[in-house]
């Protein structure tokens, strides 16, 4: 940390001495204005040079500018989005200049692995979000802010403070291999982005087809994000202060029964149904107590944010600090999370042709957790018991066998702490106009601690906790387990660029090699009775007896070679081919290399001749590529056949270890392949005030990792053999409409929207097996299945049909114990393959899965003078989700929903689609399955800028308030806690039983530039 | 500024250039892991494999098990022995092994299949490695046939239960797995064959006890395995001559006490783990990690609460009415087996103090019968916790009770039969009379009726009964009077578990009427 420090501040005078110097030279003294041509509004941060040399400045944000030059020289003024110019000085000392916009608004410059750009040459599918879209919303991770933002992304987000989103690009590209895409921060590969201030981040870029990603090569195949952090801009000092403090709780909540209606229930069910008698006495009901579990556990909690950051730069240097500070209590007691970044990113022009950069980041986060099994308790908890009440809980495992989830909260405390350093040096060269040559070594190291107490509490005798004592809850010994673990991955880019444009062809071609070297090393041990204080959770503070420790890592090497070449004839035809070789240590030898092209063509059709005069279309460009790219995210070396060790037996009374070598590894196990085709069409139309793009993308995944059972006879201990057997398909189409309008001075407004569609199918399982998953416990099974022709994670459950009326209509069915009240399960097949009028597990069927159709979001802003309103929405159709808390109920004694309580049916409500009152557990059926679909406005913000006039004479340069609501409303029939379901695995996704429940925030605001 | 220019050009392009690693940059062996070729490095690796074969014997629990609790219940249940014990909802897959309404979907067969497998493909593997070391002959042989005595022992209980099984006895390369020869049964006869060879390799190669470390396989466990193998196959001879041989050995005898036979210390020298009745147990024993055990064997059968008390298990596999009502009146076996719950209630304002529920031996008060789910429990897997050792974390499941598995009572019955058989009942009489005057019986005629009559409570709920009643050509009879389903021709053997039918693409045969 002090070493940190040290060199920051070193860092900061460098920069102060180098801005002392450029003010020194002797010329003539050129102020001006820079406006747009078009409403006269001024224009901030326009760069100004003097031709010929590399002096510059930038305008303030009253668009004015003061450049010291010489008298007869020239300034070059150049804006993004607007046409440069160029203006003689001819002794002026006051040049105002109006800028007009350019034509080609997409002459924007996207982030590509190892480059960039210009959009109008991408022949990929790639989507931008800007940084102040993403910095706009309260939240902690940037991928949750771009949720709806981008076409064919679907991000899935859980109302816990540290979570990471679950991000699916176009559709779910792996069975039981790693499912996350790939996060490229300033060029270092990552798979956990939590320690990125979303303030420092200028743009985040999503690579989506091939022609894209195929040169992150083996990585690739779940698509590639790029996050830029901010770098300093050549011009004066600025420093911007951003904040804002909310309050968040849950967006929507489940109403379980009452006392009242809880006793009604399992009394109807027991004495009509069951044994005869009343499960819940009134004795037991007298108290009148009624808890809402969910309130117990559940509360409001605080969040802010602060970010100040400091950039400027000089021709020579520039610089980019910046300190952020975020606090999240979330919503469920004891839990807490606050995290601090440090930022300096920096570059040094120390000649024309060679450039230095330092980009170094430095994350502390402290995390208290919560075990979200509490969640799914209170849920079942009976709510006659007391939650607590006079520092005693209620004893809820008297009564259906389960724990008080608050105690279970307030008597453990896990708290992790996480420091990272994430940075790179990178350097430059650029010998001749057309080559540059760059060496970049980047290092990621990742320090995490975690400290798991658990509190020692009785729950008999003088110091019971419980208000009634007994019961299974207990702890009798408080215990300790302490975590250290410690990554350290470095990265070393090197790369050459030949860039030469001759007559009408542009020709850019990279090579580059790149090696990675990853470690982990984790310890962990535990103690039990440790003293509650605090300052006593170490190891050393605990009991000998029965202590354990734990020591293990991985380590994994890779080198790759990487070329690209982009071509483009006449700025109409263009190339792109991408050629990438990786090598890792995670494969066996045989398959250490995988090589990985894509080609990709564009043809800008709004630059041929016969579209020159027409006013239509600025922008008309056909797309198509083609690519293969891979997925390696499985365990390090699962192809080494692993010796299982300290086996004991014990002769003569003495312990023996022994060693056994029974796990069947498949010695040529590779990477999962993807092959993707992509076609396009990008347009604007009208001075690209309408623009848009239609994506047709078709992926093949071949070589997916999956686990087949294996025969008990080759004496694999779990019987499961892990190897590259599958195959499946995702196909989509992806629509983007933007429209943008500057009505007048004082009216902007624009709003976009995007959709996308897209159908996974599982199309070879080598072996002929199934992959069952998705046990929600008790009788249900395994919910899922992923088979041929189903999307991968497919419901598979009997299909209910309606209630029983009557003995006649039991007569009748395959349910012949049933009775009325009941529900109809379909008889669809038997041992034959035909009904046989039994209800067994023949009987299950396909019932959709987890996986949205469509995925779809509208987004805008609009500008009246000084007041700005912005909103976002996402929304997905076509999902289900199996409701697996309610399908649960292993205990005769869980709680129920209100609503199932009151609807039930009775001879006297027979109308109604809740079966009868029953103590045992329903089979697995599409009574559990609903809607996932939902609609919600994630995000609304209104803000109001302060006038130029009264912030000049604070020496403000802006000054902006704002109100934010995160999550405002969602629109769904789902009728659990949250349509988003963050599953690891694709095989379970779309369970809810234990989530952190989607939070809405309110928050206020401020943006305050100097 | 120029020369820089070039220098830190060429220095770049050279950094490109060696950026590509050596070739040992991409070799990294996995990290804290024992690969395979390193463990073998180890002159030791071949014992230690052999501990790793004696190690399949806590294979236990609800999963994948050789003799553990789940063995335990498929053939206590099955017979006359037990019933399912527990909540009726409890366990429902023994229910139907209770009933014999089980199908081949039912995951105690899997299990015991796997478990078997399992133990035998490490038992094969340790073999291989043996025949490849540099051991002394004598010293290798010895090891050997340890792991054949526990692979033979595997293959006889395989056999019991399924008939013809597929025959391994060698590590079959991945690629052979699929082969038919794997993946089909082989014959009932052809097992046996392995069985008989194994065993008898064992008792050419093992040393007697004493001889070698306790717990380890003897030369007198393996002849009384043998003996028993033979007495399956009504090969009388070889029954007489291999239990002659164990009790000529003069190394095993009664325990006085038959209740001190299942506890874990001697009482004035008599019974506890590995007493001189002890020919073949399981050793468990107390370590950190808690992994020397058969998990669930004792808590899987200790009585269970009906709420109120911290009971001592799940209350499964509990000693039927009709073994209880078994044993001659004066038989110290029936206590010595059977915990009976005390069934007098204790009214709720006060009632008769001396009511005071069923106190164990070691003190241990389970509450009367209205806390209590079931009526008996099996007293043989009780292990105390109040003066036996207990898990380090107290953890119930993981109670260290040795399991016998073959006791020297069962030789004398074994020597009684063929004897009986051979026409000498003078003889059966004789080493009847040893065991039945242990616990207090008086002399009966040495005849097959009465040594059938006598294995029954000698080794009620030892995984004998079932298979023993399918041996003795009666377990239909028997177990139809007992009220269960037990079909003539097809309930001889368990089903073959669908779901490895289904992994050899049905090649595996399904046994008749299943």
């Amino acid at each position: 940390m002090r070493k940190l420090f040290t060199s920051l501040s070193g860092w900061i005078l460098v920069f102060f001495l180098i801005i002392g110097t450029a003010f020194a030279q002797q010329n003539i003294t050129v102020r001006g204005r820079v406006t747009d041509a078009a409403d006269g509004e001024a224009l901030i941060g326009v760069s100004i040079k003097i031709k010929g040399t590399t002096q510059g400045t930038s305008t303030d944000a009253d668009g004015a500018f003061t450049i010291s030059a010489p008298s007869n020289g020239t300034l070059v003024i150049s804006y993004i989005g607007y046409e440069n110019q160029e203006t003689a000085i001819n002794n002026q000392t006051v040049l105002n200049v109006k800028l007009k916009t350019s034509a080609e608004s997409l002459e924007e410059v996207v982030v590509v692995g190892y480059g960039t750009q210009r959009k109008s040459d991408i022949t990929g599918s790639v989507a931008r979000v800007k940084g102040e879209d993403i910095a706009s919303q309260p939240v902690l991770s940037a991928t949750q802010a771009i949720q709806g933002k981008v076409a064919g992304v679907q991000i899935i987000s859980s109302g816990d403070p540290n979570s990471l989103p679950i991000v699916r690009v176009r559709g779910t590209g792996t069975m039981k291999g790693g499912a996350n895409p790939l996060y490229v921060v300033d060029g270092i590969i990552t798979e956990d982005i939590r320690n990125i201030n979303n303030a420092d981040i200028v743009s985040m870029d999503i690579l989506k087809d091939a022609s894209a990603t195929a040169i992150y090569g083996m990585r690739a195949a779940n698509g590639v994000l790029l996050i830029t952090t901010k770098k300093g801009k050549t011009g004066k000092m600025t420093i911007a202060y951003d904040a804002n403090a909310g309050v968040k709780e849950a967006s929507h909540l489940v109403n379980m029964a009452g006392a009242n209606q809880y006793a009604g229930y399992l009394n109807e069910a027991n004495i009509y149904y069951g044994s005869g008698d009343e499960l819940i006495t009134a004795a037991q009901l007298q108290s009148g107590v009624n808890t809402d579990w969910y309130d117990a556990i559940l509360k409001k909690g605080f969040q802010q944010n602060h970010n100040l950051s400091l950039s400027g730069g000089t021709d020579k240097v520039t610089y980019f600090m910046s300190a952020g500070y975020l606090s999240d209590e979330g919503i469920i007691e004891t839990n807490n999370f606050n995290r601090f970044t440090l930022r300096s990113n920096n570059e040094y022009n120390i000649a024309k042709w060679l450039k230095l950069s330092s980009l170094l980041s430095y994350s502390r986060f402290n995390n208290r957790a919560v075990d979200l099994g509490a969640f799914n308790v209170a849920y079942r908890a009976a709510p006659y018991i007391p939650a607590k009440a006079d520092g005693k809980y209620g004893n809820t495992s008297l009564s259906n066998n389960v724990g008080n989830p608050l105690l279970s909260l307030e008597k453990v405390n896990n708290s992790g702490l996480g420091n990272r350093v994430q940075g790179s040096f990178a350097f430059d060269v650029k010998p001749v106009s057309w080559l540059s040559l760059r060496s970049s070594f980047g290092a990621d190291l990742d320090f995490y601690r975690n400290t798991n107490y658990g509190y020692q509490f009785d729950n008999v005798g003088p110091n019971s906790v419980f208000i009634t004592d007994g019961g299974n809850q207990l702890r009798d010994k408080s215990d300790l387990t302490v975590t250290s673990n410690n990554a350290t991955k470095w990265v070393w880019d090197n790369t050459a660029t030949f860039s030469k444009t001759f007559d009408k062809h542009s020709l850019n071609f990279l090579v580059g090699i790149t090696a990675e070297e990853y470690k982990f090393n984790s310890l962990d041990g535990k103690r039990v009775n440790v003293p509650a204080d605090k300052d006593q959770w170490y190891l050393g503070a605990g009991s000998t007896t029965g202590a354990t420790n734990n020591n293990t890592g991985d380590k994994w090497a890779r080198n790759s070679y990487i070329s690209r070449l982009n071509y483009s004839y006449d700025n109409r035809y263009l190339l792109t081919a991408t050629f990438r070789a990786d090598g890792t240590s995670r494969f066996p030898k045989e398959n250490r290399w995988g090589y990985f092209p894509s080609v990709g063509l564009g043809w800008n059709i709004a630059e041929e001749d016969f579209m020159k005069g027409q006013q239509t279309f600025t922008t008309l460009k056909l797309r198509g590529s083609w690519g293969k790219v891979g997925n390696d995210q499985i365990n390090t070396n699962v192809y080494f056949p692993i010796a299982a060790i300290n086996l004991p037996y014990f002769y003569n009374g003495e312990e023996y270890s022994g060693i056994a070598f029974d796990q069947l590894p498949d010695k040529n196990v590779k990477w999962e392949t993807t092959e993707e085709f992509d076609m396009g069409l990008d347009f604007g139309f009208f001075n690209n005030r309408l623009s848009g793009e239609f994506d047709y993308y078709k992926k093949t995944t071949t070589d997916a990792l999956i686990d087949i059972r294996i025969p008990a006879i080759l004496g694999d201990a779990d019987a499961l053999y892990t190897t590259n057997a599958a195959s499946f398909t995702n196909k989509g189409a992806e629509f983007v409409l933007n429209w943008t309008d500057k009505i007048n001075k004082d009216w902007s407004y624009n709003i976009g929207g995007n959709i996308a569609y897209n159908k996974n199918r599982i199309t070879g399982l080598n072996g002929g097996q199934a992959l069952l998953d998705g046990n929600v416990g008790g009788n249900q099974g395994n919910v899922t299945k992923s088979d041929n022709g189903q999307a991968i994670g497919s419901f598979f459950i009997y299909e209910a049909d309606g209630i029983f009326q009557n003995d006649a209509e039991i007569a009748a069915s395959a349910q012949k114990d049933a009775k009325p009240g009941d529900l109809r399960y379909k008889d669809l097949g038997g041992p034959q393959g035909v009904p046989d009028g039994v209800i067994n597990e023949y009987d299950r069927t396909f019932a959709g899965s987890y996986q949205p159709k469509y995925t779809f979001g509208i987004n805008g802003s609009v500008t009246y003078k000084a007041f700005d309103l912005n909103f976002s929405t996402f929304g997905t159709s076509g999902g289900k989700i199996y409701n697996g808390k309610k399908a649960a109920r292993t205990d005769q004694r869980d709680n129920l929903e209100a609503d199932v309580v009151n609807n039930r049916w009775t001879p006297d409500r027979p109308n109604t689609d809740v079966p009868r009152a029953t103590l045992g557990q329903l089979p697995a059926s599409t009574y559990f399955l609903e809607k996932g679909d939902f609609f919600r406005i994630n995000n609304l913000t209104v803000g109001y800028t302060l006038p130029n006039a009264v912030l000049s004479r604070f020496k403000i340069e802006k000054f902006r308030i704002y109100i934010a609501a995160q999550n405002l409303a969602t629109i769904t029939g789902y009728s659990g806690f949250t349509p988003e379901l963050t599953s690891a695995s694709p095989l379970n996704a779309g369970i809810e039983s234990s989530i952190y429940p989607t939070t809405r925030t309110f928050s206020f605001g401020v943006n305050i530039g100097l | 500024m120029t020369t820089h220019k070039y220098l830190t050009t060429i220095i770049a392009a050279l950094l490109i250039v060696f950026s590509g690693c050596s070739k040992d940059f991409l070799e990294i062996d996995p990290q804290g892991q024992l690969t395979e070729e390193q463990a073998l490095k180890d002159p030791n690796a071949a014992n230690q494999m052999v501990g790793g074969v004696y190690n399949t014997l806590y294979f236990g629990g609800f999963g994948q098990t050789t003799v553990g609790f789940l063995f335990e219940c498929l053939n206590d249940m099955a017979s006359d022995d037990t019933d399912k014990g527990s909540s009726p909802s409890d366990f429902s897959d023994g229910g139907e092994i209770d009933n014999f309404s089980f199908t081949p979907n039912n995951s105690v067969f899997d299990n015991v299949w796997r478990g078997h497998y399992s133990a035998i493909s490490r038992a094969n593997r340790a073999i291989d490695i043996l025949n490849q070391s540099t051991f002394e002959e004598n010293i290798k042989n010895k090891l050997l046939g340890e792991v054949r005595f526990l692979r033979g022992m595997y293959y006889f209980n395989l056999v019991r239960c399924f008939g013809g099984v597929p025959k391994l006895i060698r590590v079959p390369d991945p690629s052979e797995g699929n082969n038919d020869e794997f993946q089909t049964r082989a014959s009932k006869d052809e097992i046996y064959q392995v069985i008989i060879d194994d065993l008898q390799f064992a008792v050419d190669n093992l040393p007697l006890k004493g001889e070698t470390e306790v717990g380890r396989a003897t030369k007198g466990a393996a002849q009384s395995y043998l003996a028993k193998v033979y007495m399956y196959q009504k090969n009388w001879q070889k029954v007489l001559e291999l239990t002659s041989a164990v009790i000529n050995s003069g190394k095993y005898d009664l325990v006085k006490d038959y209740s001190l036979i299942f506890r874990e210390n001697a009482v004035n020298n008599d019974g506890g783990n590995n007493n001189i009745e002890s020919i073949f147990e399981v050793q468990t024993g107390i370590n950190i990690s808690e992994d020397a055990v058969s998990p669930l064997y004792s808590n899987g059968q200790g009585p269970r609460s009906k709420g109120g008390w911290d009971d001592l298990g799940f209350g499964l596999n509990t000693p039927s009415a009709d073994l209880a009502s078994a044993y001659e009146p004066d038989d110290k076996r029936r206590a010595a087996s059977i915990i009976f719950i005390n069934p007098t209630v204790v009214h709720k304002d006060g009632g008769d103090p001396s009511n005071i529920g069923t106190v164990l031996w070691d003190g241990f008060r389970i509450p009367t019968q209205d806390s209590v789910e079931n009526e008996r429990y099996n007293y043989k897997a009780y292990h105390s916790f109040l003066k036996e050792s207990a898990p380090v974390s107290n953890n119930k499941d993981k109670k260290p009770k040795n399991i016998r598995l073959m006791r020297y009572a069962e030789v004398l019955l074994m020597y009684a039969e063929a004897q009986a058989n051979l026409g000498n009942t003078g003889e059966a009489e004789a080493k009847l009379t040893l065991v039945r005057n242990r616990v207090g019986l008086e002399t009966v005629p040495g005849s097959v009726e009465n040594i059938w009559k006598e294995r029954r409570v000698e080794l009620a709920m030892e995984q004998d009964r079932f298979f023993d009643l399918v041996r003795q050509g009666r377990a239909g009879t028997i177990l139809r009077a007992r009220g269960k389903g037990f079909v003539d021709g097809r309930n001889e053997v368990f089903p073959i578990p669908q779901a490895q039918r289904d992994l050899s693409g049905n090649r595996l045969e399904q046994n008749d009427g299943y």
